[in-house]
């Protein structure tokens, strides 16, 4: 091992959601004069608008650091930033396979939460050497013994001496400094040995193509080097390579054992470069790839639709810029009846999904429609074929299946002990199959479910949050197929299916989902000069039924010459209204109608 | 010579009803005697904008006009008839509410010309009057009605209304029957409308209205009963006897001019609609200046499309409807290729052709707004 490498520490920092994490990256930054506090802009490392609305972190980023310690040498702190959510756990992981130590932030206030535990264990699996760090301890409310013996105990790790911290006010920052230096090992790869880098990120940049992100494992790359990705055999020549520093990219001649930066190479997009990818060179290349490479699948798909059907292609152009930043983003055409043409797109999980429509709505100004989540079905048919459903309406006839089976996760549930009841209630309800329960102090609780992924992408995080009066924090990973008895749950209007509203419900629920969805329908389609009976069918059996009554009374009967202007703008005003209903056959749906259908809760 | 409607707004009343949004306001002399000398004013002012035409329509309205007293109406009346030209026999009407009739205003009205008096009744249940602030009983406006007759008038219009609170069907036919009984020229009969800003619209949760369903229940009523008792209806909320119809309100609903005069009057002349503002002291003031300000109605850029639409929409308030064939000599167009859309309410028993016109039935006039958005081009 070289000298360099001695004095090189690649750390992340792990948090639950706004424990501070992006805080004290930032104050990190401006303590070692990577950035000084005229230059800072908020939050630096998270630098997408709806991520600082958020809160969140939604694409890593890495940062180079020149630190200084006490003990007079030079050190490089290579902090490599991870999402904070759930739906991304894939690529923390990855990020975190990058480093050999991690910063685990805890607030002093709320102490342990799901996503704590969730990314401390993620942690563990990859042999990090944990520093946890307690930040807010200018709060009143803070208590940073009793978070130390919660570290303790349910982590089991050392708490004792760590860093208790303010990162809003920049209070003993230089311990956590001092402790990634100290405490944090160094990279021990071999300099000689054949190429092995970690993609951990890559993003589109409209000059140099993709900049990947990687961590040299072993080896050296240098501009010039033909470079194999091991996992798609893709193969291009290195053009570039270099740091990451807090400003953007800075040119190096060579990156080589233990240092972490950026390649690029002529590559297009970033769906080539797979995050956990390991890359290598063409000529005396590595035997094996890095453990752990998963490709990034979408576990929640939804339909897609411009409201206004003229603008399937910008929402397609659309789809595919964000898709050049966003591997994990996918989209096929689909066709709908109700909707038209639009996309069937799926995404890692809820919050991801949210992301990107509400991208798509601010940064394209497009309105959309978007069809109730799904899930992945697998579906084995009596004839011996096995399907995959990601779309409700391609669901087979009942007749024509032999087992269904749908995806679960393991769900990790950390409250307060006083909403523990309604919590369960609510997993229960939900079809959630109890693992165990623990406590983690006297006053909190951590509960582990198995649970069908389709009973959480509805409003469960909802659900959760207004049960715990929005203390309860969740975290889940997927856990496989389970058979299930799973019915397609048809919704007609005026006798005509629409397709845009079907969806797939186990058995037992189908009675009141349906009930409640007509009932739904009822509230959001308004009254049309005709009856219109809503029908919620399994097959060809009806199980739900609601009536919008007929209108019969829509006129203005008093209309002499002052009325006649006043008149003409009702009358515009009811036209522009009735503009952005949707044709359903005969019937007139508002927008809202389809999103209604998502938002069922349970308290109602 | 060209024909011209002319409305006069008398914005008083001796109090509101909880339900009326109308420009009025309470009754003090000074100030009728005020704006009546405005409003001569404003008449003798612009009075050369019209020497061209034939004033052939009168309908004084309100308010309640006839809480006016008799000097200052005889004193409008001279003003209009000595500053524009007035048709031989023309149509000329007061509005007025039971309990502000006399038998001397009564004669001076037929004195004065007015050969048409359109009557405020509303409801012939006094519980349902005390509902709606009105200040009158059934019975006084028996006397009125009578005192009328007996002063000569031989077109007496009675206004009367449904939907109100707690009214149910029943209650509705009562006033019907009540009101065929005095055997009136003409009955306009109003679905009650909640509007914001008045006392209704304040207390609206606490009303007890009826639905939608009975009050199309109480529509279908009306239209059948009056039709079946010799009214014919001939627009949504107006019924008549042969040859009564209303000529002032027709003008509105066919399109043709009128003008206006006081404070919230609206205008169609040359083309232009108009109005003046809402604010009678600032009426007075503008008309003793000489230079009432006229608002105009008129969006920019207003197309043929929008002039077809405003005709169409007007056109079909009327039970006669639409002639394609006059529709096509005003605008050169197809009135089937502008409004196809219209064909297809023919089957769901909403529109029907008679004669090659094309008219709503009375279940389609109580959807006529959906319908209108649904066929006009907007």
């Amino acid at each position: 091992m070289n000298e360099k490498q001695k004095n090189i520490r690649n750390f992340s920092i792990i948090a639950h959601i706004d424990h501070g994490k992006s805080t004290l990256a930032d104050r990190i930054l401006e303590y070692s004069n990577a950035v000084t506090k005229r230059e800072m802009e908020e939050q630096l490392l998270d630098n997408m608008d709806l991520e600082k609305e958020r809160g969140i972190t939604i694409k890593a980023r890495a940062v180079r650091i020149d630190y200084k310690h006490k003990d007079g040498q030079e050190y490089v702190l290579n902090l490599i930033d991870t999402p904070g959510h759930v739906d991304f756990n894939y690529e923390v992981s990855r990020s975190l396979n990058a480093c050999e130590g991690a910063l685990l932030v805890v607030d002093s206030t709320q102490g342990i939460e799901a996503q704590t535990l969730a990314n401390a264990y993620l942690a563990v699996d990859c042999d990090l050497e944990i520093v946890p760090v307690i930040n807010k301890i200018d709060l009143p409310s803070a208590d940073v013994d009793r978070v130390r013996g919660e570290i303790e105990d349910v982590i089991g790790i050392v708490a004792e001496d760590c860093p208790a911290v303010s990162a809003k006010v920049g209070l003993n920052i230089d311990q956590v400094l001092d402790a990634i230096v100290e405490k944090i090992p160094c990279p021990q790869g071999d300099e000689n040995k054949p190429l092995k880098c970690l993609i951990f990120d890559s993003h589109y940049n409209a000059y140099l193509g993709v900049v990947v992100y990687v961590r040299v494992i072993d080896g050296v790359l240098k501009p010039g080097d033909k470079i194999k990705l091991m996992n798609t055999g893709a193969q291009y020549e290195v053009v570039e390579v270099g740091y990451l520093n807090a400003f953007g990219l800075q040119k190096a001649d060579k990156l080589s054992a233990g240092e972490v930066g950026y390649i690029t190479a002529s590559i297009k997009t970033v769906s080539e470069t797979r995050v956990g990818d390991t890359v290598t060179t063409v000529e005396n290349g590595a035997d094996e790839p890095l453990q752990g490479f998963k490709e990034a699948l979408p576990m929640v798909f939804s339909g897609i639709y411009p409201a206004d059907g003229a603008r399937y292609n910008d929402l397609r152009d659309a789809l595919e810029k964000l898709k050049l930043n966003d591997a994990a983003l996918s989209f096929e055409p689909e066709t709908s009846i109700a909707l038209g043409f639009g996309f069937r797109c799926g995404f890692l999980g809820l919050l991801h999904m949210e992301i990107i429509q509400e991208r798509l709505e601010r940064e394209f100004n497009l309105d959309l429609i978007t069809t109730a989540p799904s899930v992945i079905y697998k579906v084995e048919k009596t004839n011996g074929e096995t399907i995959m459903v990601d779309n409700p309406s391609n669901y087979p006839p009942t007749d024509t299946i032999k087992t269904a089976y749908e995806p679960t996760v393991n769900a990790s549930i950390i409250t307060p002990t006083e909403y523990v009841g309604g919590i369960m209630d609510l997993c229960q309800d939900r079809r959630g199959i109890f693992k165990d329960m623990k406590y983690l102090d006297s006053t909190r609780v951590e509960l582990h479910y198995l649970m069908p992924l389709n009973e959480i992408v509805y409003d469960f995080f909802d659900a959760l949050k207004s049960r715990s009066k929005g203390y309860a924090s969740l975290d889940y990973e997927l856990a496989g197929y389970e058979p299930s008895n799973l019915v397609k749950l048809d919704f007609l209007l005026n006798g005509e299916v629409v397709d845009a509203l079907t969806f797939i419900v186990h058995s037992e629920k189908a009675y009141t989902r349906a009930r409640k969805i007509a009932e739904k329908l009822k509230e959001n389609i308004s009254r049309q000069l005709f009856e219109i009976p809503i029908q919620a069918a399994i097959g060809s059996k009806v199980i739900a039924r609601e009536t919008v009554r007929a209108l019969r009374k829509d006129v203005l009967a008093k209309c002499y010459g002052g009325d006649i202007t006043r008149k003409k703008k009702l009358l515009e005003k009811q036209k522009e209204g009735k503009k952005k209903m949707r044709r359903l056959g005969s019937v007139e749906v508002t927008p809202e109608a389809f999103m209604a259908v998502l938002k069922l809760d349970d308290n109602d | 010579m060209k024909n011209l409607g002319l409305y006069i707004h008398i914005p008083f009343c001796v109090k509101k009803c909880d339900y009326c949004d109308f420009y009025s306001l309470c009754h003090n002399y000074e100030l009728e005697v005020e704006y009546i000398n405005a409003l001569c004013s404003h008449i003798k002012a612009e009075a050369h904008l019209y020497k061209d035409y034939n004033f052939d329509t009168i309908f004084i309205g309100g308010g309640t006009p006839s809480v006016l007293n008799l000097e200052s109406f005889e004193k409008l009346v001279n003003c209009i008839k000595k500053h524009l030209k007035l048709t031989q026999g023309g149509e000329f009407t007061i509005e007025a509410n039971p309990g502000t009739l006399s038998r001397e205003k009564l004669e001076c009205y037929r004195k004065n010309g007015i050969n048409r008096l359109s009557i405020g009744l509303q409801s012939t249940s006094n519980k349902e009057l005390a509902v709606l602030g009105r200040i009158h009983t059934f019975d006084e406006f028996g006397e009125s009605y009578y005192l009328a007759r007996e002063c000569g008038f031989d077109n007496i219009s009675v206004d009367i209304m449904y939907g109100l609170p707690n009214q149910a069907l029943d209650d509705f036919k009562k006033t019907l029957d009540h009101v065929c009984e005095f055997n009136p020229e003409h009955i306009s009969a109003y679905c009650l409308k909640i509007e914001e800003n008045t006392p209704f619209g304040k207390r609206q949760d606490s009303l007890s209205l009826p639905s939608d369903e009975e009050e199309y229940e109480m529509y279908m009523t009306l239209c059948s009963i009056l039709n079946k008792k010799g009214w014919s209806q001939y627009e949504i909320s107006n019924f008549s006897k042969e040859n009564r119809r209303s000529n002032h309100n027709l003008k509105y609903w066919q399109s043709e001019e009128y003008i206006g005069f006081g404070p919230s009057a609206h205008s169609f002349f040359n083309g232009k609609r108009y109005f003046y503002s809402k604010d009678i002291k600032q009426y007075i003031k503008q008309a003793n200046n000489g230079n009432v300000v006229r608002i105009s109605e008129d969006e920019e850029g207003k197309t043929h499309i929008d002039k077809m639409d405003e005709y169409v929409l007007l056109k079909l308030r009327l039970s006669d409807g639409i002639s394609p064939a006059e529709f096509e000599q005003r605008f050169g167009k197809s009135f089937l290729s502008e409004y196809p859309n219209i064909e297809k309410y023919i089957k769901s028993d909403h529109v029907s052709i008679k004669n090659g016109f094309y008219s709503f039935t009375p279940k389609g006039f109580f959807v006529s707004n959906y319908i209108l958005t649904d066929i006009l081009h907007f």
